[in-house]
């Protein structure tokens, strides 16, 4: 188990400039009293541009609370979140949302698409939303990258799973977010898609650059990213780096998880 | 079983309480017209039968003849304490003040158990040359009424005389009270006044006396067969009998409207249980897991609807008669339809609890078979949102088409043989069609309207001509309960324009004149200016009015009008023929008379002067033939004014210019006579308005209901898209673009429902004023667009009003929880 960096709070640690998203001191309580369960009990971490993380950690980590604090759809109990150089613990409701849609991209466990919309219009809702244009040439290397191109009319009830999280993927990566969150994007797929969704968000890091950020409980996802970084009880509880399905099994092992 | 549904009724009682507010306002309608229709009946039995109400037994005449020889032999039968013979007189009264008027006075009985009238102020009379008056006729206790006896048969004055008021007597909700005066006198007072053998006895027993046994022995003291012996109850329940024939239409009308309340309410509760239903799959499918039978699903869902429709019309119950009394505190005695407290009986209560629960269970039975369909395994697997095809959709389908189609063409047959049956028949017959086809016609509507909002409404607007199309079946439904409202609001407001306008062009024609002045004698010519000074007043003309010699030698009194100054002060010259320089308008009687025909000459002679004129036929709106003035003037040069036509001002106020009118002109030519045409347009007027805001405001009761149910379907679908709305929350979407979401939504859906309605019922008003009046020579189709336009207009934005909670809950949600919830 790893001791977490020390930094004071208010002073950037010194990692700032290649970071896309930082927490310091974050946490996040439920309830109250003699209650209250510390989902998120002071969480220093920081996520390098251009990099693929995985979050780990056992049932009830708080890896899940972690990334929604980190992606601005939950607010942390106490300490920062800054994406890029922006605090977003600082932001009213509208500013959240207004960040989310232009620098968030978020691929689900559930796939999440709007069954009325069909692929094409699912995957340009965030910049609809924004009141943005996709860039027609982006558009059309993302849909290719992924395959979609023959499917783009089609309504997700008649798309198999992997083939809605490939929509899944190509509406988060299209606005060229600061950073993708995928949580459990292999989770309610079988082996083979699931393989294919994260060769296909290891390419787009790996080609584009693009950050993406993944919380799983699967040792084999997680070996397709760069960085490992673990939790426990809410806390960092140390990191792989180039992790294998073995050494993040064997990481994991040493959780008591 | 049981206590899951009770569980599950407690878990959902927000929701439900929002669902039955639709039973409980259909409920509150239909006690409410019950509660009013038997106060109202009470409330007469009161008054119309009051000198019957405390009487003890009521002898009549059933043929008519005089009953004075009988009045000794029923008080010599045992029991009898004393017997009131009702005489009655009619004469002219004239109150100080006040003009001569019709007065129907009552003989006082001499015994007080027999003096059923309530006094306000003063006493009954107890000598002649005294009276007491109804309260309606607002003379004071002192006041000395002179009193003018005609011979009925000649019409001429036989006796005069004058009488003190001594007191008034409140008359109640007497539906007689308000058409003519009452007075009572003492007996001999009425028999000096020309009063009528009294062919009534009124009898009162001594106390303690049952009044059916006191019948039955004064029936045998009776020699003769021709008389009817009742108890005072039976007298005056048979009294108030004699009445209630408009009460009892008016009470079937009410109840129509009723009805389509409780229709709509009836959509708009199915609607919801279904939704709520499809809500619960997993909660049924996890029921049938652990070892429930479809049956047990299918009574717990019933049981469920029964006890909520029953809570919902117990409440719906109390807040009927609660209506019930306001109204009746509103509108008091002093109506033509007098109400005076609450009546409540026990089969308004019953049909009340009865009409809702019934509602609720009809409406939960396709839900309840919906849940039956669940299988267990639904409960292991995600939700599946596909909307069920309906197996009846087919044969709706057939049914509606064929009831829309054979109701047309027997509208058509309606309109073109004036059968207002027919078009009846075919209104309703099509009207059902068109709410069977609903179900396939809203939803290409709302899609194709969608499609339009999208490219207006943006992202919101595009996803929410989605949403609206998600589940047809459920917005066809939620658009089917509005309809009904908007189409039958819409009918009637566009027949009663209609009917407003023909009727009008038919008052117009047939009293051209909103004011006509005419005197036996001569007008002043100063009177006319005066007059067209009085505030109110448009205009007027003077016809000037001779005795000339007509070509049988005999005298013939004409009439002398300038057109050109008439014709503007007149509403309509339709029916009226106005005499050229150089013609003659003859009416029928006066050209038969002379055997002249159109076209012929007709030579009139004043004196040394004779003027031929050409002969018009035609109506004058006067019963005299009609010259032009410059004629009549070249026969008489000092012919002076012998009637007046005035044109009145529109609007408000006409009223008083023609009392005005009538006092300057009584006052300048005592035996003048004014008819004010105005006033009858008027009347007419104020009925059609009074009907249409009373018909407006009990279909607005059904229009309300509709869009409870817009406000429910959008808060359940607010629940079921809660993780929906979340991921777009998280995708950036603003909470005021989820508010524009689903305020379109509900515009989509009312203003669809409100446009589709508006449409239809513009038709149905024209149809159906077509038939009822095609019969007229001229039938003015009206449509007030204004009105219209302000029905569609109310009607979405109170859909969008029904948007703002469910709205507001559905941006209130962290867009985290609604993703956790998966």
């Amino acid at each position: 188990m790893s001791v977490p960096v020390m930094t004071v709070p208010g002073e950037p640690p010194a990692s700032v400039s290649s970071a896309a998203v930082r927490a310091t001191g974050l946490t996040k309580v439920y309830g109250s009293g003699e209650t209250a369960v510390h989902a998120l009990a002071g969480v220093d971490v920081a996520f390098a541009r251009g990099e693929f993380t995985a979050i780990m950690g056992p049932s009830g980590s708080g890896k899940s609370t972690l990334m929604h604090c980190l992606a601005g759809l939950d607010a942390a109990t106490s300490g920062q979140v800054f994406l890029g150089g922006t605090e977003l613990t600082r932001l009213r409701d509208d500013e959240l949302t207004r960040l989310r849609r232009d620098r968030i991209g978020f691929v689900f466990q559930a796939f999440n698409l709007l069954p009325v919309l069909d692929a094409r219009e699912n995957v340009v809702l965030p910049m609809q939303l924004a009141g943005r244009r996709p860039d027609p040439a982006w558009f059309d290397a993302v849909v290719a990258r992924l395959g979609l191109r023959e499917r783009l009319r089609h309504r997700p009830s008649e798309l198999s799973g992997g083939q809605q999280q490939r929509v899944a993927i190509a509406r988060a990566l299209l606005p060229r977010p600061d950073v993708v969150f995928a949580d459990e994007p292999t989770g309610n797929l079988d082996s083979r898609s699931g393989a294919e969704v994260l060769d296909l968000l290891r390419s787009s890091v790996r080609e584009t650059g693009q950050t993406v950020v993944m919380v799983t409980h699967d040792p084999t996802a997680a070996s397709y990213a760069d960085r490992v970084v673990l939790l426990a009880d809410g806390r960092p509880a140390g990191e792989v780096d180039r992790p294998t399905a073995a050494s993040v099994l064997e990481a994991l092992r040493g959780l008591g998880g | 079983m049981l206590s899951t549904t009770l569980a599950n009724l407690r878990a959902h009682l927000p929701r439900l309480v929002a669902a039955t507010l639709a039973v409980v306002i259909a409920v509150a309608f239909v006690v409410a017209t019950l509660v009013l229709n038997e106060t109202s009946r009470a409330t007469l039995l009161r008054a119309a039968g009051a000198e019957y109400v405390g009487t003890d037994v009521v002898v009549t005449a059933a043929d008519g003849s005089s009953l004075a020889g009988a009045v000794g032999a029923v008080a010599a039968v045992p029991g009898v304490r004393a017997v009131d013979p009702t005489t009655a007189a009619e004469v002219q009264a004239r109150f100080p003040g006040r003009s001569e008027a019709y007065l129907q006075a009552q003989a006082v009985a001499a015994d007080p158990a027999l003096r059923w009238q309530r006094v306000t102020d003063g006493a009954l009379p107890d000598s002649p040359g005294e009276i007491a008056v109804a309260t309606t006729t607002e003379a004071a206790v002192g006041d000395v009424v002179a009193v003018t006896v005609y011979d009925p048969a000649t019409g001429e004055a036989t006796s005069t005389g004058e009488a003190t008021v001594t007191g008034l007597v409140d008359l109640g909700g007497d539906p007689s009270a308000g058409l003519f005066a009452r007075g009572f006198a003492v007996a001999d007072q009425v028999a000096a006044w020309g009063g009528t053998e009294p062919t009534e006895l009124r009898v009162a027993g001594w106390n303690r006396t049952d009044p059916e046994a006191l019948a039955a022995a004064v029936a045998p003291a009776l020699g003769f067969a021709e008389v009817e012996v009742r108890t005072g109850e039976q007298a005056a329940e048979d009294a108030v009998a004699g009445i209630t024939g408009n009460r009892l239409a008016l009470a079937a009308v009410l109840l129509v409207f009723a009805t389509v309340a409780v229709l709509v309410a009836g959509l708009v509760i199915a609607n919801t249980l279904a939704v709520l239903v499809a809500q619960r799959t997993r909660d049924l499918a996890l029921l049938r897991c652990v070892g429930a039978t479809s049956r047990q699903v299918r009574r717990s869902v019933l049981t469920e609807a029964a006890v909520t429709g029953l809570v919902a019309s117990a409440v719906g119950v109390g807040a009927g008669v609660g209506l019930a009394a306001l109204v009746s505190a509103l509108v008091g005695t002093d109506s033509p339809l007098p109400l005076e407290g609450v009546a409540v009986p026990l089969y308004a209560v019953g049909a009340g609890l009865a009409v809702g629960t019934l509602t609720t269970l009809l409406a939960a039975l396709g839900p309840s078979r919906g849940a039956t369909r669940v299988a267990p395994l639904a409960a292991l697997r995600p939700v599946d949102a596909a909307p069920l095809r309906s197996r009846g959709g087919l044969l709706r389908f057939g049914a509606g088409l064929l009831l829309v189609l054979g109701g047309a063409a027997l509208m058509a047959l309606g309109v073109l043989t004036v059968n207002v049956y027919a078009s009846l028949a075919g209104g309703t017959a099509s009207f059902l069609g068109v709410v069977l086809l609903a179900q396939r016609a809203v939803p290409p509507v709302v899609a194709a309207a969608g499609r339009a909002l999208g490219r207006v409404g943006g992202v919101p607007g595009r996803m929410a001509a989605g949403n609206a199309s998600r589940n047809p079946r459920r917005t066809a439904a939620t658009a089917t309960a509005l309809l009904i409202g908007v189409t039958l609001t819409t009918a009637m407001v566009v027949g009663a324009a209609s009917t407003r306008a023909t009727a009008q062009a038919g008052l117009d024609a047939a009293y051209p004149a909103d004011v006509e002045i005419g005197a036996y004698g001569e007008l002043p010519a100063s009177l006319l200016p005066r007059l067209e000074d009085v505030d109110g007043v448009a205009g007027g003309t003077a016809l000037l009015g001779v005795d000339v010699t007509a070509p049988d030698g005999q005298p013939l009194w004409v009439q002398g009008v300038d057109a050109a100054a008439a014709t503007p002060v007149l509403r309509s010259t339709a029916d009226l023929t106005l005499p050229a320089f150089g013609e003659a308008v003859l009416p029928q009687w006066a050209a038969d008379s002379y055997g002249l025909r159109t076209g012929q000459t007709l030579t009139l002679q004043a004196g040394e002067r004779s003027r031929a004129l050409t002969v018009v036929v035609g109506d004058t709106g006067l019963g005299t033939p009609l010259l032009s003035t410059a004629d009549l003037r070249a026969l008489v040069p000092d012919a002076t004014a012998a009637t007046l036509w005035l044109r009145l001002d529109d609007g408000a106020g006409q009223r008083d210019a023609i009392e005005e009118v009538t006092e300057l002109t009584g006052a300048a030519v005592p035996d003048a006579y004014v008819t004010g045409l105005a006033s009858e347009r008027a009347a007419i007027d104020s009925v059609l308005d009074a009907l249409l805001l009373v018909v407006t405001g009990l279909l607005g009761v059904a229009v309300l209901i509709a869009l409870i149910g817009v406000g429910n379907t959008l808060a359940l679908s607010v629940v079921e898209r809660r993780q929906e709305n979340g991921l777009l929350r998280a995708m950036g979407l603003t909470r005021g673009q989820l508010r524009a979401l689903l305020a379109w939504e509900a515009v989509l859906v009312a203003g669809v429902a409100a446009v589709l309605g508006v449409l239809l019922g513009g038709a149905y008003g024209l149809i159906g004023t077509a038939s009822v009046l095609g019969g007229q020579d001229t039938v003015l189709l009206d449509v007030p667009w204004l009105q219209v336009g302000g029905i569609v207009v109310v009607a979405t934005v109170a859909g969008l009003l029904a948007s703002v909670l469910p709205a507001r809950r559905a941006a209130r949600t962290a867009p985290v929880a609604a993703i956790a919830a998966v």
